[in-house]
């Protein structure tokens, strides 16, 4: 038998040098940095080629740093196109879009998700359905149900369809029937109305995937092309997408303007991304889960 | 208290009281849609006068039609060569990134950011990147003595050069699903196997791939999906040229409905693509109902 | 079959915590020894390092003769149980069983005998075509122990393997892993944070805390003469009772509690008794006066829970958050009696102690003092 007595009060043990090397940076960064730059390259050619002047942007071989920043190019681009107009008309587009989502969506997945009501289950289905079917099915029709409403070539044509969507439905309903049941049934001995309940427990309960559906709707919203593409065609009421494509139309040559007004379009879903990264990312491996 | 206030307490009225508005926009623009589409598909129409009823004649032209048939098979090409790219793709690099080496979120932020641009903005910046004369991209090949290439101004290079757009774009998306597919791996499993005996390569071919398995049959099926309805990066990058070397199934349907006046014909069209869309898609979830091991 | 080594090992994680420290140990050739102690106190990284999967900081493991710090898990020749079992889910139990001997190339007729066999011994048969999510709890265990088996490794570690088995499953399997032990010989090493396993199966118990081994021994002897507070507290259910005292010339006194202990140097100590140490009616022993709170009738014994005069001492082993004095003037005093007696709460009890079953401690150090000769 063997006893041992500690010394409580004994220094902890020297710790000696570990006895494998250690390398000072891991042997994965000559492999994650390549994949980085291809991904990132393309972006940051963009910006530089959007600082440059045109001379130093057609020169081949190509200038890697230009010699000085043309802001001036920036401004040449709002100048020369509506680029402004079709700034804000993307802005009202997506955020109505956004925010009649986040409403309807809020409301319709409530009640599929808590409200036992005739006909719940086989609508839900057609729902369903939907997302299943490619935009290009529908679109014809679509387009036709936007013109007999008079709304063709308007904001009005483009926020419509887009109103409420299937996958807001869907991801909201799942998301309430993962809360706990009880919290609302005791709203509602405690006098809450199905509304209040929906409002004042479940909603603040409901951040996350209403800041993810709101993150995806906008970037969705905001890139969409083809809808506009077919719905507009007044230069005024283009979104960004749509009048970046005339816009290169014009000025195929200059193309350091061209990156100039990519660039603009692209900077408000980056910026979005860095404050939402969280739910952009986690609205995307919720998508991959239902799959 | 009366009749009618508690009917209209009642569930039922509340809950389509809840659900009328999404409903309604989306059977008005999803379900009415599908069903208008399939009337559209046995009509010519050139959307501004009244449609004439044709019958079958749209679904035949569709058989004889060269530029279909064309579009068909670039659109199958596109996908042969994007699927495989990018799902297997996406998962080299998520086993890339699965580790907590120091700067890995600057490598992940990098890989997940071009999700982030649309597809007129990546067209856009690859448009100069592949610019023949003057493009970035040239310029790194001449330098290995390879090149110059035409790019989105060749035939032979355009739609290889779109799978590059198109897989640069989305690569994001498949990697985030696989990060959170071996996430979900278990460290345990992992050490079992090592302890067991099993090398490194067993141990990702026997236990992570098969587990992998479900990420693996959604993510080809969402990007067969996907690759079938391209369309943006053609319309910007090479109108479906050069010559018809990019022509693709929607980008002929869009030019039937919106240019030439033959929306009619156009909605076959859409509706053959929906049918190959589900029967693709059956194929591959009954293929992976086979081979699947779904967790319970 | 092999004898498994600690020699001065520490493991320290990064921030600098160390979850084991300079650890010492021996474990003979086809011994059964348990690490046990509560959660975070090292055992588990003790057990992972002998497999490999955390690599030592400082000092030696031996497996055989051979020092194995560098050497790989899957050429280490151990086998272990997780405590979730660790289950491949895509496989067939068949297929789990079977899987670290096909990796080894072992051939097919000798997987089939293996496995066979192995399944027979754990009553496996009729699930070999199962997946682990069509298996009950304790069928998944028995497969997690079959696949470390059909190896026959020279160690076999287990990691809290039936902490997520129900009460009465726990108690069957314990007997299971005697058993086994007792046919197989391997040498294991188990840890578990539960002492009722640990002194039920253990041929040896190395009690730790805090990444330190605090006591080595048979887990009677461990019982009977725990070397310092921690062990005192943490051995035997229900625990020791700890009272503050004070040493004088010999004499020592906690509340009303008073005996001679020559040689005990004079200081503040802590007196323990244990709760079956108590005896009714001898007023020629030492006694301590003690009223009843509460009475659990068990069947088998009863246990009496009161308090006495004096203040409470701690271990160190409780699992509570409560602070180092208990709160009032009365130590509570725990003890059990066989169910012939009869308590009442309020009552006043003399219970006198035999002296050499009184166990004193230094209040400083925690560390037993002059150590009575004979449990």
């Amino acid at each position: 038998m063997t006893n041992l007595h500690p010394d409580p009060a004994r220094e902890p043990a020297q710790i000696e040098l570990p006895a494998e090397r250690r390398f000072p940076f891991s042997p994965w960064h000559p492999v994650l940095l390549p994949i980085a730059l291809v991904m990132l390259i393309p972006m940051i050619w963009m910006v530089v080629t959007s600082f440059e002047t045109i001379s130093e942007a057609r020169r081949f071989p190509p200038v890697l740093v230009p010699s000085s920043i043309q802001w001036q190019n920036y401004l040449d681009v709002l100048q020369d196109a509506p680029f402004i107009r079709w700034f804000i008309n993307s802005t009202i587009v997506t955020t109505a879009s956004v925010a009649s989502n986040l409403l309807f969506c809020s409301l319709a997945g409530y009640a599929f998700a808590r409200i036992p009501f005739f006909g719940r289950d086989a609508v839900f289905v057609l729902i369903l359905v939907t997302l299943m079917v490619p935009f290009q099915v529908v679109m014809i029709p679509v387009f036709l149900i936007v013109k007999q409403a008079g709304l063709i070539d308007t904001l009005g044509g483009l926020i419509l369809p887009n109103l409420a969507g299937a996958f807001g439905v869907f991801l909201l309903r799942q998301f309430f029937r993962s809360l706990p049941v009880e919290l609302e049934e005791a709203a509602m001995i405690d006098g809450a109305s199905r509304i209040g309940v929906l409002f004042k427990i479940v909603l603040p309960l409901s951040g996350p995937v209403l800041a993810t559906l709101g993150v995806i709707t906008f970037m969705w919203t905001w890139n969409d092309f083809l809808w506009p593409l077919i719905t507009i065609y007044s230069s005024d009421n283009m979104t960004l997408q749509l009048g970046l494509t005339t816009f290169q139309g014009r000025h195929q040559a200059s193309t350091n303007l061209l990156m100039a007004a990519n660039m603009m379009t692209v900077l408000p879903t980056l910026i979005l991304f860095f404050l939402a990264q969280r739910y952009f990312i986690r609205g995307i491996a919720t998508t991959g889960l239902k799959g | 208290m009366s009749r009618v206030r508690r009917a209209l307490q009642s569930d039922h009225v509340t809950g389509w009281a809840f659900a009328f508005p999404a409903v309604f926009l989306i059977l008005l623009f999803g379900i009415v849609p599908i069903a208008w589409s399939a009337v559209l598909s046995f009509q010519k129409t050139n959307l501004l006068a009244p449609p004439v009823w044709v019958g079958l004649r749209n679904y035949e032209a569709l058989t004889r039609d060269p530029l279909f048939l064309d579009s068909v098979i670039h659109t199958l090409v596109f996908t042969a060569f994007y699927v495989p790219f990018s799902v297997a793709g996406g998962l080299l690099v998520a086993i890339a990134l699965n580790r907590k080496i120091r700067g890995i979120r600057f490598y992940r932020t990098a890989v997940i950011v071009p999700l982030v641009a649309s597809t007129i903005a990546t067209s856009i910046m690859f448009l100069w990147l592949f610019d023949p004369h003057f493009g970035l991209v040239n310029w790194l090949f001449e330098q290995v003595g390879l090149g110059p290439f035409g790019f989105f101004e060749s035939a032979d290079l355009a739609l290889p050069s779109i799978v590059a757009v198109a897989v640069w774009g989305s690569i994001g998306f498949n990697v985030i699903i696989y990060m959170a597919a071996l996430q979900g791996i278990p460290n345990e499993l992992l050490e079992a196997a090592e302890i067991d005996g099993a090398g490194r390569w067993s141990i990702f071919r026997k236990i992570v791939l098969p587990l992998l398995g479900p990420a693996t049959l959604f993510l080809v099926v969402w990007s067969t999906i996907n690759a079938l309805q391209l369309f943006d990066q053609v319309y910007f990058l090479t109108r479906g040229g050069p010559g018809t070397s990019t022509f693709v199934v929607v980008y002929y349907l869009f030019d039937l409905a919106f240019h030439k006046g033959l929306a009619g014909y156009g909605a076959a069209i859409a509706y053959a693509l929906f049918v190959v869309i589900l029967v693709l898609t059956i194929v591959q979830l009954w293929v992976g109902k086979k081979t699947v091991y779904y967790a319970s | 079959m092999a004898r498994v080594a600690f020699d001065h090992v520490t493991k320290v994680f990064a921030a600098d915590s160390v979850a084991v420290d300079d650890l010492s140990l021996e474990v003979d050739d086809g011994e059964f020894m348990i690490l046990v102690g509560p959660s975070g106190c090292g055992k588990t990284t003790a057990l992972r390092m002998i497999a490999g999967l955390e690599k030592a900081t400082a000092g030696r493991i031996r497996i055989g003769d051979a020092v194995v710090n560098q050497v790989p898990p899957r050429d280490r020749d151990i086998a272990m149980v997780f405590q979730n079992y660790a289950l491949y889910p895509h496989m067939t139990v068949y297929d789990n069983l079977a899987f670290g001997l096909r990796e080894r190339k072992t051939p097919k007729a000798e997987v089939q005998r293996r496995v066979r066999e192995v399944s027979e011994m754990l009553s496996l048969a009729e699930l070999l075509k199962r997946r682990p999510a069509q298996l009950s709890g304790g069928q998944r265990q028995r497969v997690a122990m079959g696949r470390a088996l059909v190896r026959e490794p020279k160690v076999f570690l287990l990691d809290e393997p039936l902490s997520n088995l129900d009460a009465k499953l726990r108690v069957q399997m314990r007997a299971e892993l005697k058993r086994l032990h007792g046919q197989l010989g391997i040498t294991t090493i188990y840890v578990t944070h539960d002492q009722v396993e640990a002194m039920t199966l253990g041929d040896r118990i190395a009690v730790m805390s805090a990444g330190r081994l605090q006591q080595l021994g048979a887990p009677q002897d461990v019982y009977d003469h725990p070397v310092n507070l921690f062990v005192a507290g943490f051995i035997g259910s229900p625990p020791m009772n700890l009272v503050r005292g004070r040493a004088d010339g010999g004499r020592v006194v906690a509340g009303t509690f008073e005996m001679q202990r020559p040689g005990t140097p004079d200081g503040e100590v802590v007196v323990g008794v244990r709760p079956e140490a108590f005896v009714l009616g001898r007023e020629d022993l030492p006694v301590i006066e003690v009223v009843i709170e509460v009475v659990e009738p068990l069947g088998d014994e009863i246990i009496v829970h009161g308090t006495a005069e004096g203040s409470a001492a701690r271990s160190g082993a409780e699992e509570d958050d409560l602070p180092p004095i208990a709160s009032g003037s009365r130590a509570p005093i725990t003890a059990r009696f066989d169910p012939t007696a009869r308590f009442q709460p309020g009552q006043r009890l003399r219970l006198g102690v035999e002296p050499d079953r009184v166990h004193v401690f230094d209040a400083r150090s925690g560390l037993a003092l002059a150590a009575p000769a004979a449990g």
